[in-house]
C-alpha cells in the first residue's frame, strides 16, 4: 500500500475520477483508443488502464526526510502499485545521496536492486514479445529493478532540519538511463512546485504512451511537452545513431532523444582515461569491480558507463550503479570470508574505502572532468595506496592487461581535447573503438558457436531435431590460430590467454546460453519447416489410426511451441501446419475428428 | 523537425481527407483570424519551390481550454476519431492527441493538449500551455457562464506563451442543444468577445459533427502558414532569398509583422 501524507487522504475523498478508474473491474477488457503512436498493432487495443503505464514503469515514489524516521516513501503512485517492505526500504536509503559532498541544488543519479518478492505481472507474456526484438543490453531486467533519482537539496529556513530534501524516484525494468534521466528533468522540478496533481497528471499522460516497442518512433507526450524516442532494436547496425533533431524551433514543444541509454563515456572515463583498455578487460571478464565516487551521479553514471563499453555483449553479473551501506546486499558483497564476487559497485560513502580494501581493482574517481581537461596521471596504482576515499583519482590493482596498450587511441583522443573536439564526438570515438574491440573479440567465438549447428541436411522431419554440438574449449582455441581477433584488431598481446579467462566468466556464460536458446529454436523452425513439406496424407495412409492420433497430438504440441516461443519459421509455415493438422484429422473416422478438432477451433 | 531512420520509412502517409491545398474559409467574417481567400502568397510560394527541403516537417502546439464540461474532449474525439461518446469522463489532467495533416504539400502535425477544466488541476495546467502556438478557448453555447470565463482562461493560457505569437480561437460548443432563438441570442456576445480579444470564432457540435471538421481544417491551415512564415522570417535570406525577392511586392507582408491578426486593422 501506499504511504501517504494526511493531506493527501483527504483530497482522495474529493476524486471522482479516481473512483471512476478503479470502477472498471479487471476483468472486463475496455477498448482504449490507440496511443498517440497511431500505428499500433491490434493486440495493443486490449491493454487495461494502467496496464501502458506498467509496461515503462513500476511505480512512481516520493522519497522524503522525516526528523524522527530518517528516510521514508512518502507517496507512492500509482496508489494501487506494490512494493514490499524490504523493497521500499532499499528505495529509501538508495535515493538520497550518502557521501561528505553536499549535493545541493539538484542531483541525478541511478540506482539498481534487487526484486523482493517474484511478482509476476499480468502483462507479461505482452512484454516478453515487445521485449523479443531488443539487443541483449536493451531487454527488460528480470530480477532487478532500476531506480531513477531526481534529488532535490535546498536550504529551507522553515523547516526544521534547515533543509528541503526530496527524491522524485522512477522504478522500472527498463535500462534507458538517458531517456528516464529526461523524463525527470521534466517531471521532477514541476512536481516539486506543484505536488500530487502533477503526479497524477503525469501518470495518466505515461498510461497513454505506446507500449515501449524496439524499432518504432514513440511519441510521448508528458506535461506539455512530447518526447519523441526510437527504442533501439537487436538488428540495428551497432553504432548507427537513430533519431535526429534537425529544428530548433520545436525544441520547445517536441525533444527528440538522439539515445535512450547510452551515457557519456568520455565524460566519466576522463579521470581514468590512461586505463580504458584495461578496464575493457575487467568488465569482460567480469571480475570484481568498485567505483568510488564523490557522488552518486558519478558513481552510477560510470558503473553504466563500465557495463556498456562491452556492448554489444550483455554485462551478466550484478552491477550497483550506486551501492550503500545500507544495501540489503552489503553483507554479501562485502564479506572478506570469500573472494569478492563478480560485481561492479558505485560508492560515495568513505567507509567503503576501508570495508572494500581487499577488493582486486578499484576505480577512483575525482569530480569528473568538464571537456578539455583530462587526466595526467599514467601509472595503475598500486592497491596498498588506497586507504581513503581522499586518495587521487586512478585505478588501484595489481591487474596485468592481457592485451598490449593501444596508444593509438589516446593520441587520438589527446588530439581531440587539444583541437577542443566537441564531447560528443569525443566519446562517439570511444564508442566505436569500444565497440570495434568488442567485436573483433567476439567475432571468432560466433564463428566457432556457428559452426556447432548440425548440417540442414541431418534434419529429419520423421526424427527429433538434431541436437547442437557442444562447445569444446580446445576446439575453439584451435581456431584462434586461422580465425582469431588478429583479423579485425590491429591490436597483439597475449589474446588466447584473455579468451580462456572469458570462457569461464558469467558473460561467456550468459552470452553462450542465449546463442544456444537462439539456435535451439532455429533447429527446431527448421524442423518444423521440414515437416511442412512432407506430405502426410501419404504417410498417415500407411499407418494406424493410434499412429495418426498420435501424430495430431504431436503436430498440436509442435504448433504450440512455436506459437509459445515465437520460432523463427518462414511465414506461412504455422498456416501450413494448421491446414496439415486439419486435413490429417478429417481423414479420420468422425467420433475421432469431433475429439480432436475441440481444441484447435476456438 | 525531421526523423531520420536506417532503412525504416518512418511514418505512414497522411491521411487522404486530411490534406489541406485550399484555405479553408473563417466561420465569421467579423471574427476571423484574417479574411483572405487564399494562403499567403510567401507560404505558397515556398511550400512549391522547397516541397521536400527546408520547410521540413512541422509541428505546433495547441492547447483546449475552457470550463468544465463544456465538450472540450468531445471536440477533440470527435475530430480524431470521429467518435462521440455520450457519458461525461472527466479529464484526469490532460489528454493528448497527435493529427497529421498535410498542408501544401508540407507535412504538418498538430500536437492537441486537452486540458482538464477541474479546478483541482489549474495549478499543474500552465506546465501544459507552455510553448503553445494555438489557444482554443471553448465555451457551451447553452450556458452563459462558460463564456463569462473565456476571459479568465485566455489570462492563465497566455500567461505561459508570448501573447503576440498565439493565434486564438474561441469556439461555441454544443450547438445541437441550442435553438435558432437562443443560438442567435448567445452568438452576438460572443462575436463581441470574440473581437475584443482577437479571437476567431466559430460554433460546433461534436454530437453531429457540424462544423468540427472546417473548424480543425482551419485551425491547421493557418498555424500552418503562422509557422511557415515565421520560419520564413527567421531564416532570412539566407535560405529564401528568392522567395522574400518574390513575396516582397505582394500585400501579405502584415501577416507577419503583426502577428495578432488583422482584427486591428478592420
Amino acid at each position: 500500500m501506499a504511504l501517504q501524507g494526511p493531506e493527501e487522504l483527504g483530497e482522495q475523498v474529493e476524486e471522482p475520477e479516481d473512483q471512476d478508474a478503479s470502477g472498471i473491474s479487471p476483468a472486463e477488457e475496455i477498448t482504449l483508443p490507440p496511443g498517440p503512436g497511431g500505428d499500433e498493432e491490434p493486440g495493443q487495443t486490449l491493454l487495461l488502464p494502467w496496464d501502458r503505464f506498467s509496461t515503462w514503469l513500476h511505480c512512481i515514489c516520493v522519497v522524503g526526510f522525516d526528523l524522527e524516521l530518517g528516510q521514508a516513501v512518502e507517496v507512492i503512485y500509482p496508489h494501487h502499485s506494490k512494493l514490499s517492505e524490504k523493497e521500499k526500504t532499499s528505495i529509501c536509503y538508495l535515493s538520497f545521496p550518502d557521501s561528505n559532498s553536499g549535493c545541493l541544488g539538484d542531483t541525478q543519479f541511478c540506482f539498481r536492486f534487487r526484486q523482493g518478492s517474484n511478482r509476476k505481472s499480468s502483462l507479461s507474456c505482452f512484454l516478453e514479445t515487445t521485449d523479443r526484438d531488443a539487443p541483449p543490453c536493451l531487454k527488460r531486467e528480470q530480477g532487478h529493478y532500476y531506480g531513477y533519482v531526481y534529488f532535490r537539496q535546498v536550504r529551507d529556513k522553515s523547516l526544521k532540519r534547515g533543509y528541503f530534501q526530496k527524491s522524485l524516484v522512477l522504478i522500472s525494468k527498463l535500462p534507458y538511463v538517458t531517456f528516464f534521466h529526461s523524463l525527470l528533468k521534466i517531471m521532477a522540478p514541476e512536481y516539486f512546485e506543484k505536488q500530487e496533481p502533477c503526479l497524477e497528471a503525469a501518470c495518466n499522460d505515461i498510461d497513454r504512451w505506446p507500449t515501449p516497442h524496439p524499432g518504432r518512433i514513440l511519441t510521448l507526450p508528458i506535461m506539455g511537452v512530447v518526447i519523441k524516442v526510437r527504442i533501439p532494436t537487436c538488428y540495428d547496425k551497432p553504432g548507427a545513431s537513430q533519431l535526429v533533431q534537425s529544428s530548433q524551433s520545436d525544441s520547445l514543444v517536441s525533444i527528440v532523444l538522439p539515445t535512450i541509454h547510452e551515457v557519456d563515456l568520455f565524460r566519466c572515463f576522463s579521470p581514468v582515461f590512461f586505463h580504458i583498455q584495461m578496464l575493457w578487460e575487467l568488465v569482460l571478464l567480469g571480475e570484481a569491480l568498485v567505483v568510488m565516487a564523490p557522488s552518486p551521479a558519478e558513481s552510477s553514471d560510470t558503473v553504466l558507463a563500465l557495463v556498456s563499453c562491452i556492448s554489444p555483449l550483455r554485462y551478466c553479473s550484478d552491477f550497483r550503479p550506486y551501492f550503500t551501506i545500507h544495501d540489503s546486499e552489503f553483507k554479501e558483497y562485502t564479506t572478506r570470508t570469500q573472494a569478492p564476487p563478480s560485481v561492479i559497485l558505485g560508492v560515495t560513502n568513505p567507509f567503503f574505502a576501508k570495508t572494500l580494501q581487499h577488493w582486486p581493482h578499484i576505480i577512483r574517481n575525482g569530480d569528473m572532468k568538464q571537456a578539455g581537461e583530462m587526466a595526467k596521471q599514467m601509472k595503475v596504482k598500486k592497491l596498498k595506496n588506497l586507504k581513503t576515499l581522499d586518495s587521487k583519482p586512478g585505478v588501484y590493482t595489481a591487474y596485468k592487461p592481457y592485451l598490449n596498450k593501444d596508444e593509438e587511441i589516446i593520441k587520438q583522443l589527446q588530439k581531440g581535447v587539444q583541437q577542443k573536439r566537441p564531447s560528443a564526438a569525443q566519446n562517439a570515438i570511444l564508442r566505436r573503438y569500444f565497440l570495434e574491440l568488442t567485436q573483433s573479440f567476439i567475432i571468432p567465438l560466433e564463428r566457432y558457436v556457428a559452426s556447432l549447428m548440425p548440417l540442414q541436411k541431418s534434419i529429419s522431419p520423421w526424427k527429433s531435431p538434431p541436437q547442437l554440438r557442444p562447445f569444446i574449449q580446445q576446439d575453439f582455441m584451435k581456431t584462434l590460430e586461422k580465425a582469431g581477433p588478429q583479423l579485425t584488431s590491429r591490436l597483439k598481446g597475449d589474446w588466447i590467454g584473455l579468451y580462456r579467462n572469458f570462457l569461464k566468466s558469467p558473460n561467456f556464460d550468459g552470452w553462450f546460453r542465449n546463442r544456444r536458446r537462439e539456435m535451439t529454436q532455429k533447429l527446431e523452425a527448421l524442423h518444423l519447416e521440414a515437416l511442412c513439406e512432407e506430405d502426410l496424407q501419404v504417410r498417415v495412409q500407411k499407418h494406424t489410426e493410434v499412429e495418426t492420433v498420435d501424430l495430431v497430438l504431436k503436430l498440436k504440441d509442435k504448433l504450440d511451441q512455436a506459437e509459445r516461443e515465437q520460432l523463427p519459421v518462414r511465414p506461412g509455415t504455422l498456416n501450413k501446419l494448421k491446414a496439415h493438422i486439419d486435413a490429417v484429422i478429417l481423414a479420420l473416422p468422425e467420433d475421432l475428428q469431433g475429439i480432436l478438432h475441440k481444441p484447435a477451433t476456438p | 523537425m525531421s526523423v531520420r531512420v536506417s532503412g525504416l520509412s518512418v511514418l505512414p502517409p497522411v491521411r487522404r481527407d486530411r490534406i489541406i491545398v485550399q484555405l479553408p474559409k473563417y466561420f465569421r467574417r467579423e471574427a476571423a483570424v484574417h479574411t483572405k481567400d487564399e494562403f499567403n502568397n510567401k507560404v505558397k510560394t515556398a511550400c512549391q519551390e522547397q516541397r521536400t527541403g527546408t520547410v521540413g516537417f512541422k509541428i505546433s502546439k495547441v492547447i483546449v481550454v475552457g470550463d468544465l464540461a463544456v465538450g472540450k474532449t468531445c471536440l477533440i474525439n470527435r475530430f480524431c476519431k470521429d467518435a462521440f461518446d455520450k457519458n461525461y469522463k472527466a479529464t484526469i489532467g490532460v489528454d493528448f492527441e497527435m493529427e497529421r495533416f498535410e498542408v501544401l504539400g508540407v507535412p504538418f502535425s498538430l500536437q492537441l493538449w486537452d486540458t482538464a477544466g477541474q479546478e483541482r488541476f489549474k495549478c499543474i495546467a500552465s506546465t501544459y500551455y507552455r510553448g503553445a502556438q494555438v489557444v482554443i478557448i471553448a465555451f457551451d453555447v447553452n450556458d452563459v457562464t462558460s463564456l463569462g470565463h473565456v476571459r479568465q482562461w485566455l489570462e492563465d493560457a497566455l500567461r505561459e506563451n508570448d501573447p503576440t505569437a498565439v493565434q486564438l480561437f474561441l469556439v461555441g460548443t454544443k450547438k445541437d442543444l441550442s435553438s435558432p432563438a437562443q443560438y442567435s441570442q448567445i452568438e452576438r456576445d460572443a462575436l463581441e468577445l470574440a473581437q475584443e480579444i482577437s479571437a476567431e470564432y466559430w460554433a460546433v457540435s461534436s454530437l453531429t459533427g457540424e462544423n468540427v471538421n472546417e473548424f480543425f481544417f482551419r485551425v491547421a491551415s493557418i498555424a500552418f502558414e503562422t509557422n511557415v512564415l515565421a520560419e520564413l522570417e527567421k531564416s532570412g535570406t539566407r535560405q529564401i532569398g528568392e522567395v522574400v525577392r518574390i513575396s516582397s511586392t505582394s500585400n501579405s507582408l502584415n501577416a507577419t509583422s503583426k502577428k495578432k491578426g488583422p482584427n486591428c486593422c478592420q
